[in-house]
This record gives structure tokens, C-alpha cells and sequence, in this order.
């Protein structure tokens, strides 16, 4: 992982360095100075808070955050003790609060850091620089950061059509999706249509698919640890609608502990994913959103070989899985939405000197209706139902209903596409 | 082949040469593109991100846009946060340095402009509704803000392009006579209207009512940005009655389902009226604009 280290260095001071030098002193236009736009207003960041709650119920019997750590070929991989924040509980969830305070830093940079506070303590969501002023389509980011591979990964929660992730997200990546320390470097390619790619170089901290476990028996790998990639591309120009389509890929260092019967196997090696997301969006040019139409689809693969360390032979597994959901502006200021998804199409492991195992699929079928008395507030209704393959256990199917209220006060946010 | 890629050299200087020569200008709605055409003449290509059929405040950060601002040379908005939720998303996705706000490539036509509605800033609240800070952003539908905006923009164009100031500064000038010339029409027209009251749909037509000395009773929407309520229906209805209110104005991208409910009840006559040109086949420009609201308003 050497390379990775010393060329995320070298890209990222070379471009620093080019762009501060890049931008010679252009003449600048004085803010405007009206009664409102004072100075002190234009200087500091725009601060927002998000609160975003819900009401929850779900029905199974073993709790459904727990199944999920059961699924074949999904769940647990040894050390179960760790994500017991991700539980939903039966009853009122505080999700969290989410402040936000964004500016331009001078005439380089603009900066943004989003704090997720929420009642077990607070967690640093984003915080990064990103150039305002390399040229040739190029833009750099540093910091910690949502990764823009795919489209759902990089929208904060309060900006999801559903209440919940896409359960191939959730049981690949963690509810945080991917979001880690890194850099980025994106290319607006110079072609008539929209083509945009990008590169990311991350430590590699994921809470699932990219573990470093803490043994004398693994090796310690340096960081960055974690490559991924991505293009995105729309290639019609409609007045009313926007379609995008992206493939992306990535890997990275990975490691798991597993015990059995009093063995203790360490493994560590490679995981990678893959896959492609489409969107649609249609502006009916109504008001309040009435008749506006969105449809998105994402489709992930992942694939793991990792050496065993204590011993010859190597654990190798694959599992994939693809949501696809719509929304529809059925009413002035009220959506509806449909959201199917199957996990585990591929879904197999090896252990050393055993058998392939092949585990069953799961499914997961979604209905909402949201509404939003004004862009700063939504109340959103949401009912799942799902079959949980449990490997040995077998299939188990699961109810679960949300209410969920999300508001927003402080400065009026703007939203990527 | 080479003589094949000579050729094709050459016809790529030939294009960028064409392409050199003209500036690129970017305007967030149509009746600023509108404005900026007949300021500029031939001297620039004019796109507009939104087509006059859709709302301003609500559009998204399509890669449409991202592409439409990443060759511009001058991106030209209405300002007072009309394009908040969508512009800088646009701006930062084109990697375009030359429009972000604060550089010459960046113009704010609401600069010069006569404002209303400035909210007092002690009690402004997002309980008042879809209000904003620096006030009422529907300015350019009074064409003598459409002046003070066609001055801002030659006063860019020729910062950007000095060679071509004279063309700007005459064109700008031509176009403020023309509003001049054309007001006098536009007055007597709207003499009957003038003094009396109507009911709009939204808050956006505070500038052109205030130009033509007419009152507005009341909106139908209760509060900016919220749709019609049964019961605000029934006070716009009371206040139509008691004010003996004609016309219901509105804009096309708004259902015409209550204006038509609180019609049947009062006898008020329902007026579609575009807002940015490009909407109406007759409102191809911005004097066409005024002229197609002016001839709704009294036909």
C-alpha cells in the first residue's frame, strides 16, 4: 500500500500548490452592500441544524438489527460487540441532530464541517476543503468525506427519499455509508456531454468492509488503504428531465478475526466492490412538486480474498444486491414511493480447506408517503416488509413502520442533483 | 492523412476562433437572457437555465445546468437568494473560476434595482413563510427595474469586453428608450385598472401592481410558498366581495383550480399571465412580456 500513500501525497501537494499559484490576482467585484448584506452577514458561514427523528416498530421476534448481524454471508464476521449503535429502537429514536457550517475560506478553497450530534455523543460527519479555482475542469478535496461513488452514498440521511438506507448499503458499508479521511480528485471531462470521473484515496476505516482488527497475529497495514473510482455520466440534455448514469469500483486493505470451537483464524488481504447507479428525474413544472417523477437504481458487487495468517489457505467470499425505487409528486407538497430490493443474488464464502458454501437471497419491499409543509420540514411515513434469509435459522420475514420528522432551521441549504 | 488532419486542425482553429470572438453568457431566468441579448446584439451567446415555464425557486442541480455554466464567461442572476437553493451547486459543479460570485464573470442584476418588501430583519422568521432576507426578488417585472438591470449589464459586458463598449453602452441606452416609449402605452392601457384592487396568486407581482398604481387585496396563497388553504379561500373570497375585485392574476405554472373555485363564488375573472419571457409563444422578449401582461390584464 505504499504507492497509494506516496502518490495521494505527491497528487495532493502538487495540486495544492499548483492551484495557489494558479490564481494570480484577478480584479474581484466588492460584495454588494445593501441594507440586509452587511459585511458581518457575508463573512460568516452559513450555520444549519438538522433535526431528523422518527417513530419506529418493527415486529420480528429476535430484533431485526440483530438478524441482520445473522445473515448469511452478510453478518457478523467475529466481533459482535461493536456496532450496538446502529440498533433502531421499537418506540421514539432520536437519529440525530446535524449541524452544519459551510463558507468559502478565501479565494482558494471553500470549506465545509457537518457535526452529528446525537444522544450517545457527537461524531464529525464531514469535514473538508475543497478548491474553488483549479483549472481544466479539475476540482480537489481533502478532508473527511462522504465518498460520490454510486448515488445514495454521498446524500446525507435527511436527504434520502426513504427512511432508512438501501439494505445492500447498510449491510455492505455500515449505516454511515462510505465516509472516511481522504482526498479527491475530480475531472470535468471537455465533451459536449457531461462526463465527470473521479478519484479517491481514503485511510480505509469502514466499520464493515474495510477492518483493521487489533492482533499481534495481523499485520499492521499503513494508511491510505482504501482506492475507489467513479464516473458519472448524463447524456441527453432534456428540458424537463436529467438522466445520470455511473460504474464504480474500488478496493482496499481488509481484515477479519473469526472464532470457532477455540480456534482463532486471523486473515487478512484485499476486498473489493463494484457496480453501476442510474437516475432519473422529471421536473413536471408544476408548483409545490406536484407530478415531479425521480427513479434511481444502484447495483453493488463485492468480492473478498484474504490470507489466513495462522496457517495456509485463504477465505474468499462474494455478495451482491441492488435497490431500485421511485417517488411521485402525487398532490402539491405530498410524494409517494415505491422501493424493492434484493440482496445475496451472489452470495457465497470459502473457508480454508472447506467446502464453497452458496447462502439464500433476501428481500425487502418499501412504501412511503411523505410530506413537506415547506422546504425546511417533512413528516414521512414508511412501511418495510422483507424475508431475511438466516442462513441455518432459515428465512425470516419482518414488518417495520416508520414515522419519521425531519426539520431544518439556520441557512437555507442548496442541494447537489 | 496528413492532409486529413491539416484539415482538421484547421477547422478546429477556424471554430475556436469563431468561438473567441464571442462572449458566453449564462442568466439563471429567461427575461434576464432576454434583456442580455438586446444589450449585447450579436456580441454574445445568451442561455437561459430556466425556460420560463419553470419556477425559479424550485429548480435542481441538473448536469444540464453544470454543463450550460461551464463554458460561460458571464453568469448573470436575479439575486436576493431567488436562486439559493440550486445556483452555487451549479457554479461549483461547472469548475468555471472566472462566475463564482465576487469575480467580474459573476453579476447580481439586483445591484441598482428599486426593492420591495424588505422584511423588517428584528422579526423576519420562516414562520412568515417563503420570505427572503434582502426582500421581494420579482423586481424585473417592472420595466423600470429592467433599465437599471440592462445598465448593470452593459456596464459587465464592457468590463469583460472593452473593444465593444460603445455597442454595449447604445444598446442599453436603445432598450432604455424603448421602455420610455413604450411605457406611455402600457399607462394608458392600464388606466382602468388603476387605483383598484386584484388578488395574485403568489407574491410576485408587488412590482409591476406598484408601477400600474394597482392595490393588491390579497394572495392565495397564505403565506409565500403555501398552497391554498380552504379556509384563506374563504377570506379571499370575503375580501374579493367586499372589494368588488375583478381579477385573480396568477402565474401559469400554478393550478388554476382555486383561482377558478374563488372565481365561481365571486364572479372574479381568472388572468394567466407569464412572468419570464419564453413562456407564451407572444412573449418572446421582455417588451413582448409586458405587452402580453398588459393585454391579459385589460382584454
Amino acid at each position: 500500500m505504499n504507492y497509494l500513500n506516496s502518490s495521494a501525497m505527491l497528487m495532493a501537494g502538487t495540486l495544492l500548490a499548483f492551484h495557489a499559484s494558479a490564481q494570480e490576482a484577478a480584479p474581484s467585484i466588492p460584495p454588494l452592500n445593501d441594507s440586509t448584506s452587511g459585511a458581518m452577514r457575508s463573512f460568516n458561514p452559513a450555520v444549519s441544524a438538522i433535526v431528523d427523528m422518527y417513530y419506529y416498530h418493527e415486529g420480528s421476534e429476535e430484533g431485526l438489527s440483530h438478524m441482520k448481524e445473522e445473515m448469511a454471508g452478510f453478518g457478523g464476521h467475529g466481533h459482535d460487540e461493536e456496532h450496538e449503535h446502529g440498533g433502531k429502537e421499537n418506540g421514539f429514536n432520536l437519529n440525530h441532530v446535524e449541524l452544519t457550517f459551510s463558507a468559502e475560506v478565501d479565494n482558494y478553497f471553500k470549506a465545509l464541517a457537518n457535526v452529528a450530534v446525537s444522544e450517545d455523543g457527537a461524531e464529525i460527519e464531514e469535514a473538508w476543503a475543497e478548491t474553488t479555482g483549479l483549472p481544466w475542469g479539475l476540482q480537489a478535496k481533502a478532508g473527511k468525506f462522504y465518498s460520490n461513488f454510486g448515488y445514495i452514498n454521498a446524500q446525507h440521511t435527511h436527504m434520502w427519499d426513504f427512511s432508512d438506507q438501501p439494505l445492500i448499503y447498510e449491510l455492505s458499508l455500515g449505516e454511515h455509508g462510505l465516509n472516511d479521511k481522504g482526498v479527491q480528485l475530480s475531472w470535468l471531462a471537455p465533451t459536449p456531454v457531461y462526463l465527470l470521473f473521479g478519484a479517491e484515496i481514503f485511510q480505509g476505516d469502514n466499520e464493515m468492509m474495510y477492518v483493521q482488527e487489533e492482533s499481534d497475529d495481523l499485520p499492521e497495514n499503513d494508511g491510505p488503504r482504501l482506492g475507489v473510482g467513479w464516473v458519472k455520466l448524463a447524456p441527453f440534455q432534456f428540458e424537463k428531465s436529467e438522466l445520470q448514469l455511473g460504474l464504480f469500483g474500488a478496493s482496499g486493505s481488509h481484515q477479519e478475526i473469526h472464532e470457532e470451537g477455540g480456534a482463532t483464524n486471523n486473515y487478512d488481504g484485499v476486498n473489493w466492490f463494484a457496480g453501476a447507479d442510474v437516475v432519473y428525474k422529471f421536473d413536471s413544472g408544476k408548483a409545490y412538486g406536484q407530478g415531479d417523477a425521480t427513479i434511481q437504481a444502484e447495483y453493488f458487487y463485492r468480492n473478498k480474498d484474504l490470507d489466513l495468517q495462522n496457517g495456509t489457505g485463504s477465505l474468499t467470499g462474494a455478495q451482491d444486491g441492488y435497490y431500485i425505487q421511485g417517488t411521485y409528486g402525487i398532490l402539491p407538497r405530498w410524494r409517494a414511493g415505491l422501493r424493492w430490493e434484493q440482496v445475496g443474488l451472489t452470495n457465497e464464502e470459502q473457508e480454508p480447506g472447506e467446502d464453497k458454501e452458496e447462502f439464500g437471497e433476501s428481500w425487502r419491499a418499501s412504501a412511503m408517503l411523505d410530506f413537506r409543509p415547506s422546504e425546511f420540514s417533512q413528516v414521512r411515513f414508511q412501511l418495510n416488509n422483507g424475508d431475511y434469509d438466516l442462513g441455518d435459522e432459515g428465512v425470516e420475514n419482518a414488518w417495520e413502520a416508520f414515522v419519521q420528522l425531519t426539520f431544518s432551521i439556520g441557512a437555507h441549504g442548496a442541494h447537489r442533483f | 492523412m496528413i492532409y486529413k488532419t491539416g484539415l482538421l486542425l484547421l477547422a478546429l482553429s477556424a471554430s475556436a476562433l469563431s468561438y473567441a470572438g464571442k462572449l458566453n453568457v449564462v442568466t439563471t431566468t429567461s427575461d434576464l437572457a432576454s434583456i442580455t441579448e438586446t444589450v449585447a446584439g450579436d456580441l454574445a451567446n445568451v442561455s437561459s437555465i430556466c425556460s420560463g415555464n419553470q419556477d425559479p425557486h424550485h429548480l435542481q442541480a441538473r448536469p444540464k445546468y453544470v454543463m450550460m455554466a461551464r463554458k460561460a464567461d458571464l453568469w448573470i442572476r436575479i439575486g436576493m437568494d431567488l436562486e439559493v437553493g440550486w445556483e452555487m451547486p451549479v457554479i461549483d459543479g461547472s469548475r468555471n473560476r472566472k462566475i463564482r460570485p465576487g469575480n467580474p464573470g459573476h453579476l447580481d442584476a439586483s445591484a441598482h434595482v428599486h426593492k420591495l418588501d424588505i422584511p423588517d430583519a428584528g422579526i423576519l422568521s420562516r414562520a412568515m413563510g417563503d420570505v427572503h432576507a434582502s426582500g421581494n426578488p420579482h423586481y424585473l417585472i417592472d420595466p423600470d427595474n429592467a433599465k437599471h438591470v440592462a445598465d448593470d449589464i452593459a456596464e459587465r459586458l464592457t468590463q469583460l469586453d472593452p473593444k465593444n463598449a460603445e455597442t454595449y453602452k447604445e444598446n442599453a441606452a436603445a432598450f432604455s428608450s424603448k421602455i420610455d416609449e413604450k411605457m406611455a402605452g402600457w399607462k394608458s392601457a392600464m388606466a382602468p385598472l388603476n387605483g383598484k384592487s386584484i388578488v395574485t396568486y403568489h407574491k410576485s407581482w408587488i412590482y409591476f401592481c406598484e408601477q400600474f398604481g394597482i392595490e393588491i387585496a390579497i394572495e392565495l396563497e397564505p403565506k409565500p410558498g403555501v398552497p391554498p388553504s380552504p379556509t384563506h379561500l374563504t377570506r379571499v373570497i370575503q375580501t374579493i366581495q367586499a372589494e368588488d375585485i375583478e381579477i385573480i392574476l396568477q402565474e401559469p405554472w400554478y393550478s388554476k383550480k382555486a383561482a377558478e373555485r374563488v372565481a365561481e363564488k365571486t364572479g372574479a375573472r381568472v388572468v394567466a399571465a407569464p412572468t419570464y419571457t419564453g413562456s407564451d409563444p407572444e412573449a418572446g422578449d421582455y417588451i413582448a412580456l409586458i405587452d402580453l401582461i398588459v393585454k391579459r390584464l385589460t382584454e
